[in-house]
C-alpha cells in the first residue's frame, strides 16, 4: 500500500514538474490558436489567407470553423448572446451589423482601419459611436451583359431599353432570356431592389434614408404601395409574363440557379455580386467566359442617374473571447488591413473588392477590370442596401413575402396587394 | 401503468437479516434493469425534456435570439399566432393535408410494391434495392434532387415536356405546383419504408386462408380486398399512426423545396415555427408555435393511436 502511495507522489511530482518546466520554457509552450468563424465563401477563404500569412509570422495557428449561410446568423447570434468564447473571430455583415452591436468589441483602434471607406461602416457603429467591424472586403451588386451580343451603344440605359433589347435577342435565338437574376428569398436584391432604387424607390419613407431616428419619426411607413414601386413590380410582372424577357419561374431563383441560367449562355443581362466576375469567366465553369461586360444600371422612369449599393463584409471580435485574443485579434486584423499585397492577390483571386481604399488606385491605374468596377459600382450614387435595425431580418421576409405575391398573382391585383403588404412590412418593423 | 414487482425470491434477491422486516424496494433483477434504461433515460431527458421544458418556459417570454431580454409575457405569442391569419388559413390546413396525401399515397404505393416483391419473380433482389434506394438517401439531397429534376430550364422533367411539345412549366412559382411537388417527393422518399414493412407483414401472413381462397375460385382483387387487407390491417394500422406523426413535423424536404413559397402559400407548421425562430429570430414567438404544433399532435396521434389499437383489438 505505501509502495502504491510512493509512486502515486512520484508520478504527481513528475507532472508538476514538467508544468512548471513548459510555462518557463516559452519553446515549449503551445502555440496560441485563434479560431476564425465564417460562412466559407471564396472572399473570406482569401482574407484568412492574409490573416494566416501574419498570424504565421506571429507564431500564432489559425483554426476554421465552418457555418451553413443558411444558419449562420442564428448560431453565432446564439453563441454571442450566451457568452461563448467558441470564435475568436467571426465573419460580420451589414445585414446584420446593429444586432450584434452590443456583443462584439469596438475596432477603431485597429491599424488602417481609417483607411476604408466611411459610408459601408454606417451599419456597424454601436450606441457609443464605437466602431465595431474590420472590413474584408467589398460586396457590389453590378449589372452584367454579354458583351458578344451586346454592344456598346446598345447598353440599356433604362428599364425600357433593357425589356427592348433583351426581346432582340431572343427573336434572334440568341439567348431564350433577356433577362435572368436570383428574387427568391433572400435574394431580394437582384431582381426587385436594384430597380427599387434605380427608380427613385425604397421600402420607408423618406428614400434612401437610413437614420432610424428619421425612420421612427415617420412612422417606419412604408411606401411599397406608393406609384414609385407599384410601377417595379408591374415592370416585372411585365417582365415574367407579358413581356416574358425573364423565366416565369425566376420569382423562385436563387444565386445558383440564375447563375445557371446566365453561364450557360442563356441570358444576356443578369445582376449579382461584383464577385462572380471571376465565375463568370472561368472557361471551366462558364460557357460565357471572355464576353462578360459590366455597366451601371439602367434607371426606370422615377430616376435619371444610376444609383447602387456598396457594402462591406467584415470580420468582429466577441467580447466573450479573453482579451489576450482580442488583442491578438486585433493585431492581425491590423495586419490585414494595411496588407496591400495582400489585397491585391485577394482581387485577383476571388474579385472581391479591397477594403483599403488607398489599393483602388493601385488597381485602377493597373487594371481594367477592377477600373470597369469603379467606374459602373464605386463612382456612381449610393444607397445602402439593408436597413440598420433589430427588425431587419423581419422586413426582409415580408416584403420579399408581398412582392412574390404581387408577381405570381393577377396583374389587376397589384395594388391591393401592395397596400395590404405595406401594412405588413411597417407591423414588421415595428414588431415588439 | 407498471406495477412494482415483488421483491424476487429466486435466489437473486439479497438475503433479509433477522429480525429485519422491511423488504428492499427493489430486487437485484429490478436494480439491473433500471441500470440498463439509465442511459437512455439521461439521453431522453437532456435531449427532449429539458429542451421542451426551456422552449415550454421561452414561449412566455419576449426572447428574441439577440436580445433575450427574456421579460414574461404571457399567452401573448399563443394569442398571436391563434389570430394569426396565416396560421389558421394556411399553415394548419396546408400541415394536414401533407399529412393525408403523403400519408395516403406512400400507403398505396407501399401496398403495390409490397405485393409486388412478394411475388418472388426473378430479379427481385436487385428490384428491392432499387426500389428502397429513396429511402437510403437523405431527404435534404433528395429535395435538392427533386428542385433540380423540376426546374423549368435544366430539369428533366422540363426536358421532356418541351420534348413533347409543352413549353416550360414554374412548377415552384405557384402554389399548387409547389405543393404536388412537395408532395410527390415525400411519396417518393417514403413509399419503400411502407413497402419494406408491408412486405414484412405480408410474408409473415398465414397461408392456408389463402389457399382456401383460391379453392373457393376467389379473383385477386377479392383475395386482396377480403383478405389480405384485414389481415394486414393491424400493420398498416400502425405504419399510418407512425408515418402520421413523422409527417406532421415534416420540415427538411419542403424548406429545399419551396422554402414556404411562393409567398407562404406551401408554408407547414415546421416551416413556420422556423421562420419565427430562425429567420426572424423571434425565439419567443417560435417557442410557443413549436408548443401549440405540439398540442395539435398530442392530440391528433391520441385519436389515432386509439384508433389503431381499435383497428388491432379486432384483428386479434
Amino acid at each position: 500500500m505505501a509502495r502504491r502511495r510512493d509512486g502515486v507522489r512520484l508520478l504527481t511530482s513528475l507532472a508538476l514538474a514538467i508544468g512548471v518546466l513548459s510555462w518557463a520554457n516559452p519553446a515549449a509552450r503551445a502555440e496560441e490558436t485563434l479560431n476564425i468563424c465564417h460562412g466559407g465563401h471564396p472572399i473570406m477563404v482569401a482574407s484568412q489567407k492574409i490573416l494566416d500569412k501574419w498570424a504565421k509570422m506571429e507564431g500564432v495557428k489559425l483554426a476554421t470553423t465552418l457555418i451553413a449561410y443558411d444558419v449562420y446568423v442564428p448560431k453565432v447570434t446564439q453563441m454571442l448572446t450566451t457568452g461563448s468564447a467558441q470564435c475568436d473571430i467571426i465573419w460580420h455583415n451589414d445585414d446584420w451589423g446593429q444586432l450584434w452591436q452590443q456583443y462584439v468589441v469596438t475596432t477603431d483602434d485597429v491599424a488602417g482601419i481609417d483607411n476604408v471607406a466611411k459610408q459601408p461602416l454606417d451599419a456597424f457603429w454601436n450606441d457609443q459611436h464605437k466602431l465595431t467591424v474590420v472590413p474584408m472586403a467589398h460586396t457590389i451588386g453590378t449589372f452584367f451583359y454579354r458583351k458578344d451580343l451586346i454592344s456598346d451603344a446598345e447598353v440599356p440605359k433604362t428599364f425600357a431599353d433593357m425589356v427592348k433589347i433583351g426581346q432582340k435577342l431572343q427573336k434572334e435565338g440568341k439567348v431564350k432570356w433577356g433577362y435572368v437574376g436570383a428574387m427568391s428569398f433572400n435574394n431580394t436584391w437582384f431582381s426587385l431592389w436594384w430597380t427599387m432604387w434605380n427608380n427613385g424607390c425604397d421600402i420607408f419613407k423618406p428614400i434612401y434614408e437610413r437614420d432610424n431616428k428619421v425612420l421612427a419619426a415617420n412612422d417606419w411607413t412604408s411606401i411599397i404601395d406608393q406609384p414609385c414601386h407599384q410601377q417595379i413590380i408591374e415592370f416585372w410582372w411585365d417582365a415574367l409574363h407579358k413581356d416574358k424577357i425573364a423565366p416565369e419561374a425566376n420569382t423562385t431563383y436563387g444565386r445558383n440557379e440564375a447563375n445557371a441560367i446566365f453561364m450557360a449562355g442563356d441570358a444576356a443581362i443578369t445582376v449579382a455580386d461584383s464577385t462572380f466576375w471571376g465565375d463568370y469567366n472561368d472557361k471551366n465553369k462558364s460557357r460565357v467566359a471572355g464576353n462578360i461586360g459590366m455597366a451601371p444600371y439602367p434607371v426606370g422612369p422615377g430616376r435619371s442617374k444610376p444609383i447602387t449599393w456598396v457594402d462591406i463584409w467584415g470580420w468582429a471580435i466577441p467580447k466573450s473571447v479573453p482579451p489576450a485574443h482580442q488583442a491578438l485579434a486585433k493585431k492581425l486584423l491590423g495586419e490585414m488591413l494595411t496588407d496591400e499585397d495582400g489585397q491585391v492577390q485577394m482581387w485577383n483571386e476571388t474579385g472581391g473588392p479591397p477594403p483599403n481604399v488607398k489599393v483602388w488606385d493601385r488597381l485602377a491605374a493597373s487594371d481594367p477590370v477592377f477600373r470597369k468596377l469603379k467606374e459602373v459600382d464605386f463612382d456612381q450614387d449610393h444607397v445602402h442596401s439593408a436597413y440598420y435595425f433589430a427588425n431587419w431580418p423581419k422586413v426582409h421576409k415580408a416584403y420579399s413575402d408581398v412582392a412574390i405575391k404581387a408577381l405570381t398573382g393577377k396583374r389587376e391585383d397589384i395594388p391591393a396587394v401592395l397596400k395590404e403588404g405595406a401594412k405588413s412590412v411597417h407591423d414588421a418593423a415595428v414588431a415588439q | 401503468m407498471v406495477k412494482a414487482h415483488p421483491p424476487v425470491s429466486d435466489g437473486l434477491s439479497p438475503k433479509m437479516a433477522p429480525g429485519q422486516n422491511a423488504e428492499p424496494w427493489l430486487g437485484e433483477k429490478e436494480r439491473f434493469m433500471l441500470l440498463l434504461i439509465v442511459p437512455a433515460g439521461i439521453v431522453l431527458v437532456l435531449f427532449q425534456i429539458v429542451p421542451i421544458i426551456f422552449g415550454a418556459n421561452a414561449s412566455f417570454r419576449d426572447w428574441q435570439l439577440f436580445d433575450p431580454v427574456r421579460t414574461w409575457v404571457g399567452l401573448k405569442h399563443y394569442i398571436y399566432i391563434l389570430n394569426d391569419p396565416t396560421f389558421l388559413t394556411v399553415v394548419l390546413p396546408n400541415t394536414f393535408l401533407l399529412m393525408f396525401l403523403s400519408v395516403t399515397l406512400s400507403l398505396i404505393g407501399g401496398l403495390a410494391l409490397a405485393h409486388y416483391l412478394h411475388r418472388n419473380l426473378a430479379g427481385q433482389w436487385p428490384m428491392q434495392t432499387i426500389i428502397l434506394l429513396p429511402q437510403m438517401i437523405a431527404p435534404v439531397i433528395a429535395a435538392m434532387m427533386m428542385r433540380w429534376v423540376f426546374n423549368d430550364q435544366f430539369g428533366v422533367v422540363a426536358a421532356f415536356l418541351d420534348w413533347i411539345g409543352f413549353g416550360p412549366i414554374a412548377w415552384l412559382a405557384q402554389r399548387w405546383p409547389s405543393f404536388f411537388i412537395v408532395v410527390f417527393t415525400d411519396v417518393w422518399i417514403w413509399t419503400p419504408w411502407f413497402a419494406l414493412i408491408l412486405l414484412a407483414g405480408l410474408r409473415s401472413l398465414p397461408r392456408e386462408p389463402f389457399e382456401a381462397a383460391q379453392i373457393d375460385a376467389a379473383g385477386p382483387w377479392r383475395t386482396f380486398t377480403h383478405l389480405t387487407l384485414p389481415m394486414l390491417r393491424s400493420v398498416i394500422a400502425v405504419c399510418v399512426l407512425i408515418r402520421s406523426i413523422d409527417a406532421f413535423r415534416s420540415f427538411d424536404v419542403i424548406w429545399i423545396l419551396t422554402g414556404g413559397g411562393p409567398a407562404r402559400s406551401t408554408e407547414v407548421f415546421s416551416i413556420y415555427t422556423y421562420i419565427e425562430t430562425f429567420v426572424n429570430l423571434d425565439f419567443g414567438r417560435g417557442s410557443a408555435a413549436a408548443m401549440i404544433g405540439a398540442l395539435i399532435i398530442l392530440v391528433v396521434a391520441g385519436v389515432m393511436y386509439k384508433a389503431a389499437s381499435r383497428v388491432m383489438d379486432v384483428s386479434r
